[in-house]
This record gives C-alpha cells, sequence and structure tokens, in this order.
C-alpha cells in the first residue's frame, strides 16, 4: 500500500474516533449526532434491508450512468462530425444544462412513475451532460496539425476520428466518467426521495418521517460505501486505460 | 507548379511560385524564416488550395491541391507521434488508414526498425523515447507510406549535429536504392548541399524562387566533401542569396 493511501485510512480512522468520542462524552442526543459505534451496530442489525435497497440505487445508478456515458459521447461524436448541428443544437444543450437536474426530477416522476424507470432517467440526464460536455471538449481539443497530417495521409472524417479524436479525447472523457460516478449515486438518492417504492433515498426520507436518524446514518453509510467503491473502480480503470498520461 | 500563390487574408504568403520536381530528383529548399516554405509545403501536400490562377501537375496532369491528399508521404516539422500507440502503431499509421492489414504492415516496419536504429524499442511509447529517437519513428512512418513524393519539412531539425549527419548519409543511402522523389526542407544550407540533387533559395515573404541552383557533386556523397572547392563555392553563393533576402525581411520587420 502506498504511503498517501497509508495516511488517508489513518486520517479517516482518527476522524472516526474523534467523532465516537465527542458523541459519547458530551452525550449528544441521536437526532444531532448518533455515534459511530451506534450507526455500525445500527448497519449491522438492518444488513438485509439496507443491502436490498443499496443493490435496488446501486442498479438504478448503474443502469443511469451506463446510458448517460454512451449517449453523452454519442451526441458529442454526432456534433463533431456534423458540425451545422453543433450551432444549433449546443445552445439548446446548454439551456438543458444551466439548470440543476435535480429542478427536472417532478417532471420525470410524472412522466416515468416513481418505479425504478425515473431514477435511471434522472441519473442518465445528469451523467450524459458532464459526459457531453467533457467528450466534447476533448475532441476540441485535438492539435490540427495531428489531423492535418492524418489527411495527408488520406484518411476521411471517420478515420481520423476513430485513430485521433476518440483516443485523445478519453482523459478528459475518462475524467468525467469518474466524476459522474458520485453524481450518479447523489442524483439516484435524491430521486428517490422525492418518491419511490424503495431505495436508499426511500429508507432515508421514511427513517426522517420516523425521526430515526441512526437509520439515516446507517442508510448514508451504505451509500457512502456504495459511492466510493464505485469512484475507485472507475479511476482504477482509469488509470490503465489512459497509461499515456 | 506554376504562378502558385497563396495569402492568408492580407498576408501574402506566396507570390508566383514555380517549381517543378523530376520523379527520383531530391529538390531541397531554403530560405529565411517565414518565407512560405510551410505554406509551399501545405499546398503540396493537399492540406491547403492554393489562390485561384495557381497551377498544379502531378505526373503529367493537372489537379487541384485536395487530390494530392493520400498521394504524397509528408512529414511535418514535429513528430506528431500519437502517445497511446508504441513505436511499431505509429509507424505503421498511414498504412492502417490506406487498409493495409495490421499484421504485414507491422512486419514490414519490425524490418525496418534496425535500419533507423529502433531495434528493440518497437513496444515502447512515444513518452519513453528521446526526441531524435520519436524523430526516427516519425520519418519510419514517412517511409512505410510509400508514395511517389517524399515531402520532408526540417526532419533533422530537432537532433542533435552527430546523429544529423549519420540521418543524413542514411537517408541519401536509402534514396538511392530506392529512388524517391524528395522535397525537403531546411534551414541548413550545409544539409541543402550535402543531400540535394538541387537546392532552391526562397525569396522573403512573399514566397518565390530567388535562386535554383543544379548541385554537380558526385555521388555516393560523403562527409569530407563539406571541404571540397566546388562545396564551398556553392555554399558561398547560397549563403549570399539567402543574406540578401533575410536583410530585406529584417528591414520590412522593422518598418524602416
Amino acid at each position: 500500500m502506498s504511503r498517501s493511501a497509508a495516511r488517508g485510512i489513518a486520517g479517516g480512522v482518527l476522524l472516526l474516533l474523534i467523532w465516537e468520542v465527542l458523541a459519547r462524552g458530551l452525550s449528544l442526543p441521536a437526532y444531532t449526532l448518533p455515534a459511530v459505534s451506534d450507526i455500525l451496530g445500527a448497519v449491522w442489525t438492518h444488513r438485509v434491508p439496507l443491502f436490498s435497497a443499496g443493490w435496488l440505487t446501486a442498479a438504478e445508478a448503474l443502469a443511469g450512468y451506463a446510458i448517460g456515458c454512451v449517449a453523452g459521447i454519442g451526441i458529442a461524436v454526432l456534433l463533431v462530425l456534423l458540425p451545422p448541428l453543433r450551432g444549433g443544437l449546443l445552445p439548446v444543450m446548454m439551456a438543458i444544462n444551466s439548470v440543476p437536474v435535480a429542478a427536472y426530477s417532478p417532471l420525470v416522476l410524472l412522466w416515468f412513475g416513481i418505479g425504478v424507470a425515473s431514477k435511471v432517467v434522472m441519473v442518465a440526464l445528469a451523467v450524459g451532460f458532464t459526459i457531453f460536455l467533457s467528450a466534447l471538449a476533448g475532441f476540441d481539443r485535438v492539435d490540427r496539425r495531428s489531423a492535418d497530417l492524418m489527411r495527408s495521409f488520406g484518411a476521411g472524417h471517420l478515420a481520423i476520428l476513430w485513430r485521433l479524436r476518440l483516443p485523445a479525447a478519453m482523459p478528459l472523457i475518462a475524467a468525467g466518467m469518474r466524476v459522474s460516478t458520485v453524481r450518479s449515486l447523489i442524483v439516484a438518492i435524491v430521486t428517490e426521495m422525492l418518491g419511490a417504492y424503495g431505495g436508499l433515498g426511500w429508507i432515508i426520507y421514511q427513517a426522517v418521517v420516523q425521526i430515526d436518524f441512526v437509520q439515516v446514518w446507517s442508510a448514508i453509510v451504505v451509500a457512502s460505501a456504495l459511492s466510493l467503491s464505485f469512484f475507485g473502480l472507475v479511476g482504477a480503470v482509469e488509470r490503465r486505460v489512459i497509461f499515456w498520461k | 507548379m506554376r504562378e502558385v500563390s497563396k495569402s492568408f487574408g492580407t498576408v501574402q504568403a506566396l507570390r508566383g511560385f514555380a517549381l517543378s520536381v523530376q520523379g527520383g530528383e531530391f529538390v531541397t529548399v531554403v530560405g529565411p524564416s517565414g518565407c512560405g516554405k510551410s505554406t509551399l509545403f501545405n499546398i503540396v501536400a493537399g492540406l491547403d488550395e492554393p489562390d485561384d490562377g495557381g497551377i498544379l501537375r502531378f505526373k503529367d496532369r493537372g489537379c487541384h491541391a485536395r487530390e494530392l491528399l493520400g498521394r504524397v508521404s509528408f512529414m511535418p516539422q514535429r513528430d506528431l507521434l500519437l502517445p497511446w500507440r508504441n513505436v511499431i502503431d505509429n509507424a505503421i499509421l498511414a498504412n492502417e488508414i490506406e487498409g493495409a492489414s495490421r499484421r504485414d504492415a507491422r512486419a514490414r516496419a519490425l524490418a525496418m526498425l534496425p535500419e533507423f536504429g529502433l531495434a528493440g524499442f518497437e513496444k515502447q511509447y512515444p513518452h519513453q523515447l528521446s526526441g531524435g529517437m520519436r524523430q526516427r519513428v516519425a520519418l519510419m512512418r514517412t517511409f512505410l507510406f510509400e508514395r511517389e513524393l517524399m515531402l520532408l519539412d526540417e526532419p533533422f531539425g530537432a537532433l542533435d549535429a552527430l546523429t544529423r549527419t549519420m540521418m543524413q548519409r542514411w537517408l541519401l543511402d536509402v534514396w538511392q536504392r530506392h529512388r524517391r522523389t524528395i522535397l525537403f526542407i531546411t534551414h541548413d544550407v550545409d544539409e541543402a548541399i550535402f543531400l540535394g540533387d538541387r537546392v532552391l533559395v526562397m525569396t522573403a515573404r512573399p514566397g518565390a524562387v530567388k535562386l535554383a541552383r543544379q548541385v554537380d557533386l558526385p555521388r555516393p556523397r560523403t562527409p569530407d566533401l563539406v571541404t571540397a572547392p566546388e562545396f564551398v563555392a556553392l555554399k558561398r553563393e547560397i549563403l549570399d542569396a539567402i543574406e540578401e533576402e533575410a536583410m530585406k525581411s529584417f528591414i520590412a520587420s522593422t518598418g524602416a
């Protein structure tokens, strides 16, 4: 394990210890700040419902994430291949994106119901915009001289896109994908809080209504664990694929 | 090509430029900086169209510059290697675009590596190579893309003096074996005379041909040639022409 990773873990453990000591020492009520040990105990007690809720949220986030990545890159490719389209479509896309995604959630819930579909759509929207913008920035960053060189070899637009633009844009696309991992879970949970049949957001919402703040925290713990592992996984893949950076 | 001009906005880079290169000939072009050499190359490579009235002929047929795309093997000043491709895959890029089978192209490139001083480096990536090695990979990519006309834009500019001399001799060697037609841009008058059958000196902007000299020095050429009296006389003449043009552009740019 690297030194920095060891330091990070040490820092996290220290923080949890301080938290535990403060919560116990000051006898803070659970609605202010429950002790770490209580939260972990609750996670263990409710492990079965928490696990299935986590699974549902993760599945929604992953499905939306996949759709968002494909759509984001796809639209960016389309705009690069058809420059006239870009002038018309880009301002519209920017206008839609300038409003926080959560603002669209009531509409999405109305159109797609409070089941899984609305969560997937919301995540796909949030992720799709991020990926679209980073992909477009990546495609634009290509060195003109490299494109000229490929043209002099007789390459057409598609060949230049495939052999030059797409790989050259990969570092930015991958950075967007890494950031979007966390975003996908946030959006899935927030949408669940607004209306759902299950999932971590739904558990949090129910627990708040029942004034069970230990339960809120236990759902947060599961959500963080999911989010961190997704982030770490995509980051690890990124380092392998984009080896030249 | 005749009467070729090219303007970018108000700046005229080339005016009435005329040049004809015979098959198998090695023509070198020298000129003061900013004299439109790169513009000339972009036109011959098919990347830029000349202004109206310019006449281009390729293999005895009139043509547009864009028809030259894919027919001229072009090497720009910078190596422009793709960082995600290893040495071999960078070298075969042009062949891949042509639609050649990767396996055949790789095999041919692998066989060429020792000639380019890159033996054993086939699996390395550009960020692991020195500047000189990267330049040789770029040169190899140009050679593998076998076209009747090769355009080399200061290919040895980034190399150290020793490597440079070796690469010049090596280039002559390869050229003599394959008899490809080469148009070669350089700053270096020694290099221009040492390599070329013919040396062109360009005027300051707008670029035109100031001076064209046949180099009647025997081949194969050896490094001690640079001290031969004919070489020195030719060099004197070319240096004078460049000096005159450089002064002109210097005076023009200082507004005197």
